[in-house]
């Protein structure tokens, strides 16, 4: 280890005191009852805020991430072995699956419970909000991906009423325009009516997920019993994080392979190019009416241009082949001959004198 | 016997140690340095709009191929995939058997590109760049290696142009677009691909990322960032690693006018077999490639899977069609160790005895 800047030796030194502490600590926690906090995530959250500081920026989003999943991982072993170590369930595997069984059933009913409330809930300690925020991995990923394409934040609309709310929105806006705004009433509603669209295939697309929760647990228990029934026992903790990705996997993989997803994902899509189109439609209004230039006519040029670059392109293509043949043509017919001394023919005109005027 | 079976110590040590590890690789992290994308020197000698027409340098002594071998990559994604990393780079592997390599960077479209078609891309740009390279060799035909959506453009290219080709070689290239096991194809059936087109006009990457990252989701944002931990203490490693994640989400813009077309004619209305693909106005035949062919496929390939691309056979007019199959993904074909071993040496063989 070089000694140059903030890595040196002492840091290292700093380092692995650090951590000896937390286990030393970690040591004497274990046994008596559990914090809401898995004591390694408030380690590792522990440090990370106490030297981020000193990191490179480009740097800190990547250890955010990676922090992050370090804390999913910590979450999911905490999450599974709790309670486990107190059973002696190597001796006991009565007492082991009792315990495993209530902390699996204990996962559903945090994910049945989550579809009521919208996934994590405040209620929730940690392992349990990392172990549900997990699932949201793709709603999330979709949203930071609409973040990025939208002015808007992208889960604005997520928190939106719905149920009977909407019903009389629906109502409300299918009320037609009056008057000489009546045009203007109308995209407002259609883009009202669109957000509404929108928030709507969000919640289905959330909804499908937060059910593939709970099928990713029973999952879970249906490879645990057969670990368990060919006496080959998971032995890390990277392997039981391991054998969960794996499930939500498998199960993720059957249920996105349906129709019925490929409908969902569709109308996800679909209803957010309808409310960009409007919002689209609503700036060229606006534009148009401070006399700038709008999308609308950009595309048109846009379309054009092309069509006459490619005319072009074709015609000098031509232009070249045609040039490519006569020179070719010329190469075999050997050098020019000289041409034929025509006899020019001279044509005298005739003139007749003008009389002297007087 | 219970399942599970991580005793208390044990669990604290292995949490030490991966906390441990983190702390550890942050200085191989940060003295990563830039990453480069492509490590073969190469000269550009065409440009054209956004694209750049690079023929690599020769390496070492090895005798030079007379026909020449343009590489044709998707549209999607970065091409300095094939050329990742010194050891685990196809174009040195192709180099190494003696082709004389070139490659179209396709560059990154903009709003500006909205209206390039796939008859811009494949009688436009590809027509121009193969003409270009015929003309720099004095031949009338070259070689061809299409790569995935690459790969379609040269059959298409091909099927169009059978005068200018003289062998074609096709990787991970979907031909069949809807097998029961691709999932893209599943997902983009319900897509208003029109109204997608017509509100946005490109397709940014940003939305082409998410798509493939939801193929599997917790492997690929979840599980792999704790995966890499056990490769922070190698400095070599965590630059590979650091590598394919720039890669990975490199994505250009899709050219609006060409998406809409591709994934209509191609992924919803499967024209490749179905027939009634135009490009240009003009009919798409298959039957029409006459030349040789090699089509090579990944066993494990989530984004093509094996039959998407084995629907090849039996679709050209050629007598002399070859398939190779790689143990491996649609990524490893390129990047695996495994495939630097079999697959290009394969291709160079296979084209020396072909190429004179």
């Amino acid at each position: 280890m070089t000694d140059n800047g903030l890595f040196n030796n002492d840091w290292m030194e700093l380092q692995r005191r650090y951590w000896e502490g937390w286990t030393d600590l970690s040591r004497k926690a274990m046994g008596l009852e559990k914090p809401k906090t898995n004591p390694w995530e408030a380690a590792m959250e522990h440090w990370w805020q106490a030297f981020k500081p000193a990191a490179p920026d480009p740097s800190k989003v990547f250890m955010d991430r990676m922090l992050e999943q370090g804390k999913v991982f910590f979450g999911l072993v905490e999450q599974m072995t709790r309670g486990l170590g107190a059973t002696g369930a190597a001796t006991d595997p009565t007492a082991g699956w009792d315990v495993l069984n209530k902390t699996l059933t204990g996962m559903q009913d945090a994910f049945t419970g989550a579809m009521g409330r919208g996934m994590t809930g405040a209620d929730d300690d940690n392992a349990t909000q990392r172990l549900l925020g997990f699932w949201e991995l793709p709603l999330d990923n979709w949203q930071r991906m609409m973040s990025t394409l939208a002015p808007t934040p992208g889960d604005w609309l997520r928190n939106m009423p719905h149920g009977p709310v909407q019903d009389s929105l629906h109502r409300v806006l299918s009320a037609p325009g009056l008057g000489y705004s009546r045009e203007e009433q109308g995209q407002y509603q259609e883009l009202i009516r669109s957000g509404l669209d929108y928030q709507r295939a969000l919640t289905e697309y959330a909804s499908f997920f937060s059910q593939l929760g709970v099928k990713s647990v029973q999952r879970m228990r249906e490879l645990l019993t057969e670990r368990g029934d060919t006496e080959r026992p998971i032995e890390s903790a990277r392997a039981l994080y391991d054998a969960w990705i794996g499930c939500c996997e498998d199960v993720y993989a059957e249920e996105v392979s349906t129709r019925d997803y490929a409908r969902i994902h569709g109308r996800l899509v679909n209803a957010q190019m309808a409310l960009k189109q409007r919002l689209s439609i609503m700036v060229d209004e606006t534009l148009g009416a401070w006399n700038m230039p709008t999308r609308a006519e950009v595309r048109t040029l846009q379309d054009r241009l092309q069509e006459t670059r490619r005319e072009n392109k074709r015609l000098r293509h031509d232009m070249d082949d045609i040039k490519r043949r006569v020179a070719a043509i010329a190469t075999t017919s050997g050098p020019a001959k000289s041409p034929v001394a025509r006899k020019k023919t001279v044509v005298r005109k005739k003139t007749v004198a003008k009389p002297d005027t007087p | 016997m219970f399942p599970i079976d991580i005793r208390p110590d044990k669990l604290a040590l292995e949490m030490q140690e991966y906390s441990q590890k983190l702390a550890q690789g942050m200085q191989n992290l940060m003295d990563a340095g830039d990453i480069d994308a492509g490590v073969t020197p190469k000269d550009a000698v065409y440009q054209e709009d956004k694209l750049t027409l690079y023929r690599y340098q020769r390496t070492g002594a090895t005798v030079q191929r007379p026909v020449p071998l343009l590489v044709v990559y998707a549209l999607v994604n970065r091409p300095y995939m094939t050329d990742i990393q010194e050891d685990r780079s196809t174009i040195r592997g192709l180099l190494a058997t003696g082709q004389d390599v070139y490659l179209i960077d396709w560059g990154y479209p903009d709003q500006a590109d909205r209206s390039l078609t796939l008859d811009d891309y494949i009688n436009g740009y590809i027509d121009r760049c193969v003409d270009h390279i015929r003309d720099a060799h004095g031949l009338d035909r070259i070689n061809l290696l299409g790569i995935c959506q690459g790969g379609t453009f040269s059959l298409l290219y091909t099927a169009l142009h059978p005068q200018k080709v003289q062998n074609l070689v096709t990787m991970v290239t979907p031909v069949d677009f809807k097998t029961p096991d691709n999932l893209l194809s599943a997902w983009v059936q319900d897509i208003d691909v029109d109204l997608m087109i017509d509100t946005m006009g490109n397709v940014p990457g940003e939305l082409l990322n998410w798509t493939f990252l939801s193929l599997k989701p917790f492997s690929l944002t979840g599980q792999k960032y704790v995966n890499m931990v056990d490769l922070l203490d190698d400095a070599d490693k965590v630059k590979n690693f650091l590598r394919m994640e720039q890669w990975i989400f490199d994505s250009p813009d899709q050219a609006g006018e060409t998406f809409r077309q591709f994934i209509k004619d191609f992924y919803q209305k499967n024209g490749l077999l179905k027939g009634g693909v135009q490009i240009g106005g003009r009919p798409i035949d298959l039957k029409q490639i006459t030349c040789p062919l090699l089509n090579i496929y990944a066993q494990q390939d989530h984004l093509v899977p094996p039959d998407a691309s084995r629907a090849l056979d039996g679709l050209t007019g050629t007598d002399d069609y070859t398939e190779l199959a790689f143990p491996g993904g649609h990524i490893g074909i390129y990047v695996s160790g495994k495939a630097q071993k079999e697959v290009t040496p394969a291709i160079g063989e296979w084209l020396n005895q072909r190429s004179g």
